[in-house]
């Protein structure tokens, strides 16, 4: 049996503000070494997935260097493999899809000339997780329906809102179904990952896009579902499901990896998630430095004060500096006697000696690529 | 199969024993011990391979070689898995003539490879060794040697006169020729040491190995028999002088006292470097380290996967590794995936591999700074139990 993974590397981009200036959703850093699109690769990689396509639709050209061959999740295959699914990439793809429907339906051909794969897996770029794919296949198959939606208890709360969720009834079947809709907290979340036929699919799609339709959730799903032409497996994950949806999210999301027990759902010894090797020296920890309850990535160089914050790779935090609660990406220079709370510096930042950014939880202080502050 | 001219290549002699090193080689060659964190011995001459543009590089390996073989696999860390540039390991083998087996000594293993080598057709020949510390760029040793018009050149420090009778030294000229060599001399005449760093023009060295090897009575080395033959036989040798960090890693005490070197605000070997001189390393997919809000971590390196909720002083913790609660880790080298339980106390230690410490267990100990160094070694995988002892100087 054979699977094609699908990856959409442009959800939420929006959503995301200055974090997603120059970069897709993606490859979005986070957790100190990875980009967002390493946990649906390695997921799909750990699972089996040998040939996955990534359908990205602008702003891609920092994902194609992080994964280029795809040589660290070990895609470089003879056959099969990484597939970039950019547009004008084949003869009927655009730039101009409106949805994952006519994004699905540009790609078309490439489904089809793997012609043995059974099912196909599509993920998000947004929601972050250590899944076994097979197990999610696994309950697919036994359930006998047209369509799994992996889903996750918790999320929903009245005010988040949800792309697609379900309330079950009593017995395991499906009460409700609503899409764009800030659901209660008795619905069940989805993660934004479905498994369903290759040819099912290829139909859904290619009937949807000749009526105009190009939302997936809404257009297909529900659609499909309402009407009686889709029978629908609500597979219930049980792990850590990170939503990366707005930027409050993120820093959250980012500083929930301080948590052991986050920390070894998402990267299990046994299931790794992979990323671009960089080759950075150990960090090294100076003299009068205190750091507690921090992530720090290699390749750093602490000599002040960093506490309950996530370092990624490369970062130096000057003498008699204060940082806290702080997510800090690659290479970004905080010189010394700073104080920084609550912050979210990007790549490449540099912070001018005895500078002071104070942030809240619910707002944290954005600072952009490349800035000098 | 079409094999493009390399100007130069380089051999690397990762075969040996490293029998000083005790413990830590009981297992595995000495190429292939960890050392700095993240990296292995051979990282140091496989990168600077790289950083010096020599992209084909034949590895001789043959004590205990699997563990050292999988981590260089298909050269793939360094970026020699192309079409053509490779790593490529080269263990001994059985012959149709009686001129094979295992490598008799340095020059041997050379002369047993001259296929390998010939493949390429290149102008020079690197030999390296595979249990030194350094960054060098070889590519600058080189251009000395052409610019020099040499047969050979031998990449040399200058040590103190008392150190000089532990070393192989070359007796120089003004202009840095080599008129003598001696291998350990008692009364040295010079303070320029081998540093077992040598560039052959290819053409004179395959002459010089074949007529080696004809020699029943040599011993098959470099520096007892290659080196003083092209000298006797007015071949010009040149001594390149390097005044940057080396560290010969033989022994338990350099081996720790190497590591030691990495730390410091101005360390004494800055392993950090440019793009230009990176050391390269297999990697693990392991997260970013977890210092938690107990621990204390104060002048040391913590590689990735590791997560530390005691105390660090002044040490090297390696990826994977964990120090528990109320653990204490002070002057010590800690190796990959090595775990130290909650109370336990480890000085002046090299925790070997995926070795455990348990719970308010001792290793090691204070020493006096002018007596001999007395460093506790634990083998890969081995265990100090609970609430025992592991004395200054022990090992197991």
């Amino acid at each position: 049996m054979s699977v094609l993974g699908i990856i959409f590397a442009n959800i939420y981009d929006s959503s995301m503000g200055e974090l997603t200036n120059k970069r897709t959703m993606a490859s979005l850093p986070f957790g100190g070494r990875y980009r967002q699109i390493d946990f649906s690769l390695s997921n799909m990689t750990n699972s089996g997935i040998r040939r996955i396509g990534i359908l990205s639709r602008y702003n891609y050209q920092s994902l194609m260097a992080h994964i280029g061959s795809g040589e660290e999740w070990d895609l470089e295959l003879q056959e099969g493999g990484l597939e970039y699914l950019t547009p004008y990439a084949l003869a009927y793809s655009s730039a101009n899809y409106r949805g994952k429907l006519e994004a699905l339906n540009s790609v078309l051909e490439y489904m089809s000339y793997g012609s043995d794969d059974d099912y196909v897996v599509l993920a998000d770029s947004s929601v972050l997780c250590n899944i076994d794919i097979g197990k999610v296949l696994d309950s697919h198959i036994v359930s006998g329906k047209d369509i799994t939606v992996v889903t996750k208890e918790g999320i929903a709360n009245g005010k988040k809102r949800l792309d697609l969720a379900v309330k079950l009834d009593s017995k395991g079947g499906i009460a409700d179904m609503v899409v764009d809709y800030p659901a209660s907290a008795d619905y069940l979340a989805s993660m934004g990952l479905f498994i369903i036929s290759k040819d099912l699919l290829m139909k859904h799609v290619q009937d949807a896009v000749a009526h105009n339709l190009y939302r997936f959730e809404r257009d297909f799903l529900l659609n499909q579902y309402q009407a009686g032409n889709l029978s629908v497996n609500i597979y219930q994950f049980g792990g850590v499901a990170l939503y990366n949806e707005s930027p409050a999210e993120y820093y959250r999301s980012n500083l929930s990896i301080l948590d052991k027990d986050i920390r070894h759902d998402l990267f299990s010894r046994n299931h790794p998630i992979y990323t671009k090797v960089r080759d950075r020296v150990p960090s090294y920890y100076g003299e009068d430095c205190h750091v507690e309850n921090c992530s720090v990535a290699d390749g750093c160089i602490l000599e002040g004060t960093v506490r309950n914050s996530v370092l990624f790779r490369q970062v130096s935090i000057g003498a008699g500096t204060l940082v806290e609660d702080c997510v800090i990406m690659n290479d970004t220079v905080v010189g010394e006697n700073c104080e920084l709370k609550c912050v979210i510096l990007d790549k490449d930042v540099t912070v001018r000696p005895g500078s002071k950014l104070i942030g809240t939880p619910n707002a944290p202080v954005i600072i952009k690529r490349g800035e000098t502050v | 199969m079409y094999f493009q001219k390399k100007r130069c290549i380089a051999m690397l002699l990762a075969g040996g024993q490293g029998s000083r090193l005790k413990v830590l080689t009981e297992n595995t060659a000495k190429p292939a011990v960890p050392f700095g964190g993240k990296y292995r011995i051979i990282d140091f001459p496989l990168s600077n391979c790289v950083n010096s543009g020599i992209d084909t590089v034949g590895i001789l390996t043959q004590y205990q070689p699997l563990e050292l073989n999988e981590y260089i696999g298909n050269g793939q860390p360094w970026g020699l898995n192309k079409t053509h540039c490779c790593a490529q390991v080269l263990p001994p083998y059985e012959r149709h003539d009686k001129k094979s087996g295992w490598y008799k000594g340095t020059a041997n293993a050379i002369y047993q490879n001259l296929a390998f080598i010939e493949r390429y057709d290149p102008e020079y020949v690197v030999v390296l060794g595979g249990d030194h510390i350094y960054k060098m760029d070889y590519a600058a040793m080189v251009e000395y040697h052409e610019k020099n018009n040499a047969s050979c050149t031998i990449a040399v420090r200058n040590v103190s006169l008392e150190e000089a009778s532990r070393f192989g030294i070359m007796n120089t000229n003004p202009d840095s020729s080599v008129y003598e060599f001696e291998e350990k001399p008692k009364h040295p005449k010079s303070t320029k040491a081998s540093m077992g760093i040598y560039v052959f023009n290819w053409k004179v060295l395959r002459e010089f190995l074949i007529a080696d090897e004809e020699d029943p009575n040599s011993s098959n080395d470099f520096g007892k028999n290659i080196i003083p033959n092209l000298l006797n036989s007015g071949h010009k040798l040149m001594a390149y002088d390097f005044d940057g960090y080396w560290m010969d890693v033989g022994t338990i005490d350099s081996l720790w006292e190497s590591n030691m070197d990495l730390l410091g605000k101005e360390p004494v070997f800055n392993i950090r470097g440019g793009e230009k001189d990176k050391i390269y390393a297999r990697n693990n997919a392991l997260p970013s380290s977890f210092v938690d809000a107990d621990a204390k971590t104060v002048n040391c390196f913590i590689a990735e996967g590791s997560e530390i909720y005691g105390s660090v002083r002044h040490s090297i913790i390696s990826t994977g590794c964990y120090v528990g609660k109320g653990a204490l880790v002070e002057d010590s080298v800690i190796m990959p995936g090595a775990v130290i339980e909650a109370n336990a106390i480890v000085r002046h230690a090299i925790l070997g591999e995926n070795s455990r410490v348990g719970k308010g267990a001792v290793v090691g100990g204070a020493f006096e700074p002018k007596e001999k160094k007395k460093i506790s070694v634990t083998s890969k995988g081995s265990e100090v139990a609970a609430s025992t002892v592991l004395l200054p100087g022990e090992m197991i």
